[in-house]
């Protein structure tokens, strides 16, 4: 008998950490398990334990955390386990030789998105679930993420597409009753191709209301300009807290800007880094200066650092070339070295992250440029790339009064709308004309 | 002993198509059925065509097929369904007076070649699963190197009367049970059901009261090569149910077979039994009820609409509840029909068993319904077999899923099964624009042959292509540019773009005058309008096809040499099925009940990648 294969892959990354974690999902799960702790580990065994694991020639691999879901209550449907692993990279990679010398037919690493796909196969998530699973890893907006949450954990009607194809296909379902079955039922064809504009006009209306819902900004943009040597990157290494790596999104390298984001305080920010300002600037420092003063425009709030050795002029020029009016505020850096008199901000490279945060008082600027209120969506950017390729069509069924034309456009959407949620064939628009339409003699 | 090149058994439909199609191609045939007078039998309704229906029979008939011709000649009722739409859904359909269609078609089949016998055929013969021939009662073993089984509901028939159980095939007709072991031995087979309305005596109707459905006898005809209908036309009457009706019926539901769960099998969806409809449609003040003359100098009358398996005395008190039917008598009441079919995915897609070679199952045995799919159905395997003994000129590629409606029907059947009888609809065909009645002398075009028609029909296609040929001709020489458009008032783009006669040609209204005026060129309305609907379409089909093209990219990946065995990631339902049905592209795949969307992105990531990583 074939069996589907058991697939293994890490779920955190394969760094340094305090723990790296393995999923692994098949048949064999158990087996594993079996030769991994040398125990007879059964299908009734406790689902978490602290268990020694083995390396093929006896000696111990490490001692860890092993969480087994049996089948069908796990993620995927299938026998499931996570081992949380030691954070050491080399374990890791004596884990997964240790896996490979079992040598279980059909074991392997698993394919990007396989876990997902195995649970869509399973039914244990939707085709869309599945989908929004990955919308939520790689989201960049909280509104999005509200919205895709939702989508996983309660279902595809929360989608806003979900109604719409039930009016799809109602709609096809009227326009093929009326056609090969003309004679059974009294259709109106006026009232049809009236429905089928509406239809149209409708997702129009959703396309632009949520374009424009997702132009309304929700992350806050700030730039750290000062003269050389003043402690940019020392503030912006802390505002991004490096070490603990929440958000590792760099965008720089296209700008030779650092650009980064950071949540704080539930908001998003946009840092960005610039090169230090002085009187001789090499070739590559003027270039990336003259950069930074053309992404000033997108810029909501500045940041001028200064410290002991700073002039107001120098304060002046930067404002002058940054086009700076009152978005900014002062920032007196390395307070531990030096005695301020002035009512700036200060602050020094021994306060705490969240310290220098709110020294700059960074929440209250947030909200002064951004709303901060998560708004509410109704599709992700799948599904506005779902509609704005139906709405391809509203210019061929605006204008056509031939109803045939207008049942193949309407097939060719419901085509549209199989790949987004899974097959609708012909049987399944006829189980819905016989049940609209007292169909037949 | 005889030896014959095709036996066909059974002579509905189906049958009559086969050995018909089969002796004009040259094959020694022989058409064994029990009795004479059943020979293409209307068994049910007295009518031929409707949408989708009238779209198989004219393939038929392009085909040298009879269905169409006889239909005609029989005809005494004619209705153009869908007339306001395009002619891509045009429906002819004929009321068929019975008698006149027997007589013809045993005249026509008797100056045939083909050997009548009448006889029951009792076995099939066969030796390492390749066919011998067929076993009759009276004549014994016959010889064939193919055998074509067209036997209808013939298997394990069983019929309703309300809760009165009776074992037959159709009325009248013994179940042939030897024959039904061979097949239930060799086949899946599977239960299914139908209904019948009870037949009324056209004397005991009051037509004074009903609404009156005059023939529409304008010249669309359901064969190609019909020039007139020279019958007597009659009426149709309409009436409907009311809720006194409805009261009867629902207050008895429990001496209906079906309602009483006698019969357990699904019912027809687009078949209803008044009984459904009474029951899913409670709302509904009244059901139509169409009465259709059974012929000319018949005296029963066919009320289409109330098919039901009530028992007679509730039929009766129901039926006389109605307009028009207050004194009504009945000849024979309605019941329902329970048989066993072959699942046809048991077939190749020729028609041929995949288990006995030269075998061939063709009409409602494959689980449809409809003498219009049945005669398709007999053509087609009777072409299959011709190609295969004979090795006759034919280009299959005619029965493309895109280019016929024998060629949808085949492929459903072949690749999804049934679970009701299965009935042809235009929305089937993915290309319904294309695959027109209007057409099918150009669809066909590369098979029409000399054999199978006689000389004035073939100098009739032949003309009708050469005249179409030579205007499509002119048309195209012709150039017109947006200015040009704008003096004779037709409202196009000013693109600048030049066009010719056939692209124009969709902006006019398509009258014979209008034609000439603007071209200067006669022509007769048929063809006009056959090719205004070209001209119309062409430029649809083309976007049509790109932008399908283009979101189903994948769809035509070939999965003929997958080992779907080496997708890991695939269940061990969808893998079976997949091995099952070998599906040789991914549209394919798709189609195949139960095939997830997320498999299909399995299969197509795996040809990506080819194979690489997997184990």
């Amino acid at each position: 008998m074939f069996k589907s294969g058991t697939i293994f892959s890490n779920f955190t990354p394969l760094v340094k950490s305090p723990v790296i974690g393995y999923r692994i999902s098949g048949d064999d799960v158990l087996e594993i398990l079996k030769k991994l702790t040398n125990k007879n580990f059964s299908k009734n065994h406790s689902r978490v334990q602290i268990i020694k694991l083995f390396k093929r020639d006896g000696s111990i691999l490490d001692e860890c955390s092993v969480v087994y879901f049996k089948s069908p209550k796990s993620f995927t449907g299938e026998d499931v386990c996570e081992v949380f692993l030691h954070g050491s990279p080399l374990i890791a990679s004596q884990f997964e030789q240790t896996l490979k010398e079992f040598k279980i037919p059909g074991l392997r690493l698993a394919k990007n998105g396989e876990f997902s796909y195995r649970s869509v196969l399973n039914n244990k998530n939707s085709l869309k679930q599945a989908k929004a699973i990955n919308q939520i890893i790689s989201n960049d907006s909280f509104s999005s993420l509200e919205y895709n949450k939702k989508l996983l954990f309660e279902g595809d009607q929360v989608s806003g597409l979900t109604s719409l194809r039930e009016e799809a296909v109602d709609l096809f379902s009227e326009i093929t009753a009326s056609i090969d079955f003309v004679d059974d039922e009294e259709f109106n064809f006026k009232k049809i191709i009236k429905k089928a504009k509406i239809f149209f006009y409708k997702c129009h209306n959703i396309l632009q209301k949520t374009k424009n819902m997702n132009k309304e900004k929700n992350i806050c943009k700030i730039m750290l300009i000062g003269p050389v040597n003043v402690g940019k990157s020392t503030l912006f290494n802390k505002m991004i807290d490096k070490e603990r790596a929440i958000v590792t999104n760099i965008k720089g390298t296209t700008r030779d800007i650092l650009s980064n984001e950071f949540i704080f305080d539930g908001r998003m920010f946009e840092v960005f880094d610039t090169a230090g300002h002085r009187d001789k600037q090499g070739k590559i420092e003027r270039v990336g200066y003259k950069k930074a003063q053309q992404l000033s425009l997108e810029i909501d709030h500045f940041f001028i650092l200064s410290d002991k050795y700073s002039t107001k002029k120098q304060i002046y020029s930067l404002k002058k070339d940054f086009g700076i009016k009152n978005n900014y505020t002062l920032v007196e850096t390395k307070s531990d070295q030096y005695q301020y008199q002035s009512k700036n901000v200060k602050i020094n490279h021994n306060l705490e992250k969240d310290s220098v945060l709110s020294r700059l008082k960074i929440s209250l600027i947030h909200k002064k440029y951004v709303s901060y209120k998560v708004k509410k969506a109704d599709f992700n950017d799948e599904e506005i790339d779902f509609l704005e390729n139906i709405l391809q069509y509203k210019h061929d069924i605006l204008n056509e009064s031939d109803i045939l034309i207008i049942a193949q456009i309407m097939r060719n959407i419901l085509d549209d709308f199989s790949y987004e949620f899974g097959y609708i064939n012909n049987e399944d628009v006829y189980d819905r004309v016989f049940s609209n339409f007292c169909i037949g003699k | 002993m005889e030896h014959y090149d095709v036996i066909v058994i059974g002579a509905g439909h189906a049958g009559v198509e086969a050995a018909n199609i089969s002796e004009k191609y040259g094959l020694k045939t022989a058409l064994i059925t029990k009795n004479l007078s059943d020979l293409g039998k209307l068994s049910c309704n007295p009518s031929i065509g409707g949408v989708g229906k009238t779209h198989i029979a004219s393939e038929v008939d392009i085909l040298g097929g009879v269905i169409c011709k006889i239909g005609d000649k029989s005809a005494i009722h004619y209705r153009v369904l869908n007339l306001s739409k395009g002619p891509a859904v045009w429906g002819v359909r004929a009321q068929i007076d019975r008698d006149l269609y027997s007589k013809h078609i045993l005249k026509y089949i008797k100056s045939s070649k083909i050997d009548i016998i009448e006889d029951e055929a009792i076995n099939i013969l066969e030796k390492n699963n390749k066919i011998l021939g067929v076993e009759c009662v009276s004549a014994g073993k016959i010889k064939s190197k193919a055998v074509i089984l067209t036997t209808g509901t013939f298997l394990n028939g069983k019929i309703y009367f309300g809760r009165e159980v009776k074992e037959a095939g159709r009325i009248g007709n013994s179940s042939s049970k030897e024959l039904a072991k061979f097949i239930n031995k060799n086949f899946k087979t599977m239960r299914l059901k139908t209904g019948t309305p009870p037949r009324i005596y056209t004397q005991s109707i009051d037509y004074d009261v009903l609404e009156p459905q005059p023939s529409e006898n304008n010249g669309i005809y359901l064969s190609y090569f019909t020039k007139q209908n020279t019958n007597k036309n009659i009426n149709c009457y309409i009436t409907k149910t009311n809720n006194k009706t409805h009261k009867i019926i629902r207050d008895n539901l429990d001496k209906s077979a079906m309602y009483s769960g006698i019969i357990k099998s699904e019912g027809v969806r687009y078949c209803p039994s008044i009984e459904d409809k009474i029951t899913k449609f409670g709302d509904r003040s009244g059901h139509n009820i169409f009465l259709e003359p059974e012929g000319l100098n018949s005296d029963l009358v066919y009320p289409n609409g109330i098919s039901n398996s009530l028992d007679i005395d509730i039929q009766l008190k129901f039926l006389r509840s109605i307009k028009g039917l207050e004194k009504c008598e009945v000849d024979q009441y309605g019941y329902a029909v329970e048989y066993d079919s072959v699942d046809p995915r048991e077939l190749k897609l020729n028609f041929e068993t995949k288990k006995i070679e030269n075998f061939f199952l063709a009409g409602q045995i494959n689980g449809t319904t409809g003498y219009e799919e049945a005669a398709g159905q007999g053509i087609y395997a009777a072409i299959n077999a011709a190609i295969k003994l004979k090795k006759i000129k034919f280009n299959s590629e005619v029965f493309a899923r895109n280019n016929s409606y024998i060629g949808v029907l085949v492929d459903d059947l072949t690749k999804l099964g049934v679970t009701e009888p299965y009935r042809m609809f235009t929305s089937r065909a993915e290309n319904r624009l294309k695959l027109r009645t209007d057409n099918s002398y150009e669809r066909f075009g590369i098979n029409i042959n000399k054999k199978i028609f006689n000389k004035t029909e073939f100098t009739q296609i032949k003309k009708n292509i050469n005249d179409e040929s030579k205007i499509i001709k002119k048309l195209l020489s012709l150039k017109f540019s947006p200015n040009d458009l704008m003096k004779k008032n037709i409202k196009v783009k000013k693109d600048g773009k030049v066009r010719n006669g056939f692209e124009v040609l969709k902006f006019l209204e398509p009258t014979i005058e209008n034609f000439k005026t603007f071209f200067n060129i006669s022509i007769n309305q048929k063809l006009l309008t056959k090719i205004y609907f070209d001209s119309k379409y062409e430029v649809f089909y083309d976007r049509e096809k790109k932008s399908y093209e283009q979101l189903n990219k994948n769809k035509n990946m070939n999965l003929k040499n997958i080992d779907f065995n080496k997708i890991p990631s695939l269940s061990k339902e969808i893998l079976e099925k997949l091995n099952k049905f070998k599906p040789e592209n991914l549209y394919d795949a798709g189609k195949i009940s139960g095939i997830t969307p997320s498999a299909l992105f399995q299969i197509v990531k795996h040809k990506k990648i080819k194979g690489d990583r997997v184990a």
